[in-house]
């Protein structure tokens, strides 16, 4: 009996584990479910770290794929916002001189965004569409602060193919609306 | 091309600048390949597509041609293309403003003329 007594604790307390345990899995603690936006910027995050690949353009320019782009993604501000650079693999640092431009991915309001602080001297702003599979995200312009008259970044794509693997296409406007277009093939870089 | 910079326009407008000074120096004549891409953006220490997009402002100015797996290449005709360009902004732009001073200072032709000012320089293409 005394055995039973100190038995029927035991048990009741690793039910109760067992219970809270369960409903955190399939109901997390008073969180609605998360949201497209929220999905997406997930997502993007997984792609921290540092990629290498070549980028073909449109007009096409032959020797542009000759030697990798590296691009490099950062979580940061503790998961609040996500960096983007974009950089000739190689290039030695020189912070008076470079123009690599950076792409600041955040969610606003529920929404997803990025600004690309353009060596154009604007900074566009753009919103993240629903993605179909998850995988793939698109950027469509809103609006840009700075001047447009040397033309501006109009759209841009990532496309997560696998944890290694992704894909970028970004689109910049000339003036008189012609664009160009980058499409960047990207491995992750040990 | 030096890698050095103002901060009035963007890179890529004055990679163009630079490109349209050497075809009007004659540095860069018609038919001449641009420096590669590669090679300016490695020299001028800038993202490739910064040089990218200067280029391509010449293509859209008709200044110069790609030629599919070759390159870019200065058009023919480029040149004139410029002086003309160059002379209409000297009219409209600054002519205005220099006629403005001519006729305050009641200067004549003539005035100007015998002024010693130093003889045009030949482009290198004219020699």
């Amino acid at each position: 009996m005394n055995t039973l007594r100190h038995l029927i604790p035991v048990a009741l307390l690793s039910l109760s584990v067992a219970a809270v345990a369960q409903s955190n899995a399939h109901h997390p603690a008073d969180q609605p479910a998360p949201s497209d936006a929220q999905k997406s910027f997930t997502e993007l995050k997984t792609l921290s770290g540092s990629w290498l690949g070549p980028v073909k353009v449109d007009p096409p320019m032959p020797e542009m794929g000759n030697k990798p782009t590296r691009i490099t993604l950062r979580v940061t501000s503790r998961g609040n916002a996500l960096v983007h650079e974009m950089k000739e693999d190689g290039a030695p640092e020189d912070p008076t001189k470079y123009d690599d431009p950076i792409t600041m991915l955040y969610l606003e309001n529920d929404k997803l965004f990025l600004t690309h602080y353009c060596d154009a001297g604007n900074r566009p702003r753009m919103l993240a569409k629903p993605s179909p599979d998850g995988k793939t995200i698109d950027f469509d312009f809103v609006d840009l602060s700075g001047s447009t008259k040397y033309g501006h970044m109009m759209h841009a794509r990532f496309t997560v193919i696998d944890a290694n693997h992704h894909l970028e296409d970004w689109t910049y406007m000339m003036p008189g609306d012609k664009p160009i277009h980058a499409h960047f093939d990207l491995q992750r870089a040990q | 091309m030096d890698r050095e910079w103002n901060d009035n326009q963007p890179i890529y407008r004055q990679l163009r600048d630079r490109v349209v000074a050497m075809i009007l120096d004659g540095v860069l004549k018609e038919g001449d390949p641009l420096p590669s891409v590669r090679n300016v953006a490695a020299e001028s220490r800038v993202n490739p597509l910064t040089v990218l997009k200067g280029y391509q402002q010449l293509v859209d100015e008709g200044l110069v041609e790609t030629r599919r797996g070759r390159g870019m290449f200065v058009n023919a005709g480029a040149r004139n293309l410029l002086l003309q360009g160059e002379r209409q902004k000297f009219l409209e732009e600054e002519w205005p403003r220099i006629h403005a001073t001519i006729q305050r200072l009641g200067l004549k032709a003539n005035d100007l003329l015998d002024t010693g000012a130093p003889p045009a320089q030949p482009s290198k293409e004219d020699r």
